[in-house]
């Protein structure tokens, strides 16, 4: 299953509507191995939709989305084990509020993945030193700020040895000084190879650390480009709109 | 980072001219209660129940003894009672949030049932209807069971309105590491859920506790058993009704005051290291 030729994630005609609003049209996008796509957009085009399907936490209507070749299972044990190899990071952090830090990170690769307790607690702590909380471990959430909590929710996604990594805005419920530290692990992250799908507004890492950036608009995937020409000439009338309107800004 | 009370949420600090007036308030409703103590004790003194007669038996051992073999009773019916009704409470939650429909409903018919039916019927139940479908019960069962019955419905409410009190992002960030549905309830959901409910859990326990006092109709010899046999024996209605009504108080007090605790320490828990 390392066959690099298989796209990790591979999205074929998604649709989805909620109610009678269409908010996935026919979408296909496909991330590879070590890749890292940025998608962006103007708010309610169906970024974050597109990003839950991925790990199901939203159904699609039609359309098949596979990850390493395979249909992502509809239910029960096998639909988790799917889960537990993309790692999902999201805006509002959603750390276990009744956990130390230390014990956010552990949780799941003892409960899910069965592993022993010395090894899941030592891989945790190298994983918070690497994301720069270790200092915080013993900690609960409320007590961090928030660029820190996100960063402890990175380890904690990490700590799966996920195959992907989903994030969906991971910096837009934070404070501008925080921002950065955020962003920081992430770039990180995409050097050493981490597969990434990121939904983000923030224009100069997407540029920074993006292979491709796939606008979305209304629930359709609008462009798909090179960083590099998406900001300097975008094809699409709407992605230049939508660029000129954040120049404006 | 204190958490702030209810009260400095609610209100600004007093300023002078508010405190001058929370004074006097407090200074006229002082008075208030004593005048009807005053009154109160004066018709008694006048009613003769101030006599010595109905008060002389309290200074006797045998009397606190047996009161206290009471309160023992009911403690342990109403404890009991209390941990059966959580134990069928959470079953009946998990019922109600079962993915089949039919569970869910019959899980919501029991809760309505148990909730609409007043403690007494229940105990009638138990005591004239049960031991002739020949289930011989001891006194301590028939008026266990039905006070837990009659709770388990609230509780079971109580338990499901925590369970949705805990953020739907807490359930998804679980859901996306790859717990399952019963991991994700036990590990992540349930710890969180039961913080928000001890407050209701125990209000819960205080009215189980109050209820237990319809166990002389099944002749289990509680508290308020033992203190219609001295009434009877002594002659003396008004002196030992005040005292009991002193001991359940009591008893309701320590339970809230625990509560209180309960709830600080599980702040502090959140807030362990913060120093
Ligand atoms: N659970 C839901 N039920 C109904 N409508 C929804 C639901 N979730 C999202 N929507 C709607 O679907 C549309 C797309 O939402 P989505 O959150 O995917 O947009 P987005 O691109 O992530 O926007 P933003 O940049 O504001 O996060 C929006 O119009 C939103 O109101
Ligand atoms: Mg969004």
């Amino acid at each position: 299953m390392t066959d690099n030729n298989v796209p990790v994630i591979d999205v074929r005609h998604a649709d989805k509507h909620f109610g009678k609003l269409h908010v996935l049209r026919d979408i296909s996008l496909s991330v590879n191995r070590g890749e890292v796509v940025v998608i962006i957009g103007p708010s309610g085009s169906g970024k974050s939709t597109l990003c839950r399907t991925i790990n199901r936490l939203e159904t699609i209507d039609s359309g098949e989305i596979l990850i390493e070749g395979v249909p992502i299972p509809p239910e029960g044990k096998k639909l988790a084990a799917m889960r537990s190899r993309i790692g999902m990071v999201f805006q509002s952090f959603n750390l276990f509020a009744h956990m130390t830090i230390l014990e956010n990170v552990v949780a799941a690769p003892r409960s899910v993945l069965r592993r022993n307790k010395k090894e899941a607690r030592e891989e945790a702590l190298r994983l918070l030193e690497r994301v720069g909380v270790a200092d915080q471990k013993d900690k609960v959430p409320a007590q961090l700020s928030g660029g820190q909590q996100q960063r402890a929710a990175i380890a904690r996604a990490l700590a799966m040895r996920p195959k992907a990594m989903l994030f969906d805005e991971p910096t837009s419920a934070l404070d501008p000084e925080m921002i950065g530290e955020v962003l920081t692990v992430m770039t990180e992250l995409a050097a050493d190879g981490m597969t990434m799908l990121i939904v983000t507004h923030e224009m100069n890492f997407a540029r920074r650390v993006a292979d491709r950036i796939v606008f979305m608009d209304e629930g359709a995937i609008v462009e798909e480009n090179t960083p590099k020409e998406f900001f300097e000439c975008p094809r699409s009338r709407r992605a230049r709109d939508f660029l000129s309107s954040l120049r404006d800004r | 980072m204190k958490k702030p009370s209810i009260r400095d949420i609610l209100y600004e600090p007093p300023g002078p001219k508010a405190q001058r007036r929370i004074r006097i308030t407090t200074a006229a409703a002082l008075l208030l209660i004593a005048g009807l103590v005053f009154l109160i004790i004066r018709q008694f003194a006048e009613t003769g129940q101030l006599n010595a007669r109905y008060w002389a038996f309290f200074g006797r051992g045998t009397t606190w003894r047996f009161l206290g073999e009471g309160l023992l009773s009911t403690v342990e019916a109403a404890v009991t009672g209390a941990l059966i009704s959580f134990a069928a409470g959470f079953v009946l939650m998990r019922g109600r949030l079962n993915r089949f429909p039919v569970i869910r409903f019959l899980s919501a018919a029991v809760i309505e049932f148990t909730r609409g039916v007043p403690t007494l019927l229940f105990i009638y139940f138990f005591f004239l209807a049960v031991p002739r479908m020949g289930w011989a019960l001891s006194s301590f069962w028939k008026i266990t069971l039905p006070c837990a019955v009659s709770a388990c419905g609230v509780v079971a409410e109580a338990l499901r309105s925590g369970v949705n009190a805990v953020p739907k992002g807490q359930r998804e960030a679980a859901l996306s590491l790859g717990f399952g549905e019963i991991r994700l309830f036990y590990k992540i959901i349930f710890p969180q859920a039961f913080r928000f409910v001890i407050p209701s859990l125990i209000a819960e326990l205080v009215i189980v506790l109050k209820d237990t006092t319809f166990a002389s109709v099944v002749s289990y010899a509680d508290l308020m058993q033992n203190a219609k046999v001295l009434i009877s024996n002594y002659d003396a209605m008004l002196s030992v009704y005040l005292v009991v009504a002193a001991i359940y108080i009591l008893i309701n007090c320590l339970l809230n005051k625990l509560s209180e605790y309960l709830a600080r320490r599980m702040d502090r828990a959140a807030e362990r290291g913060a120093a």
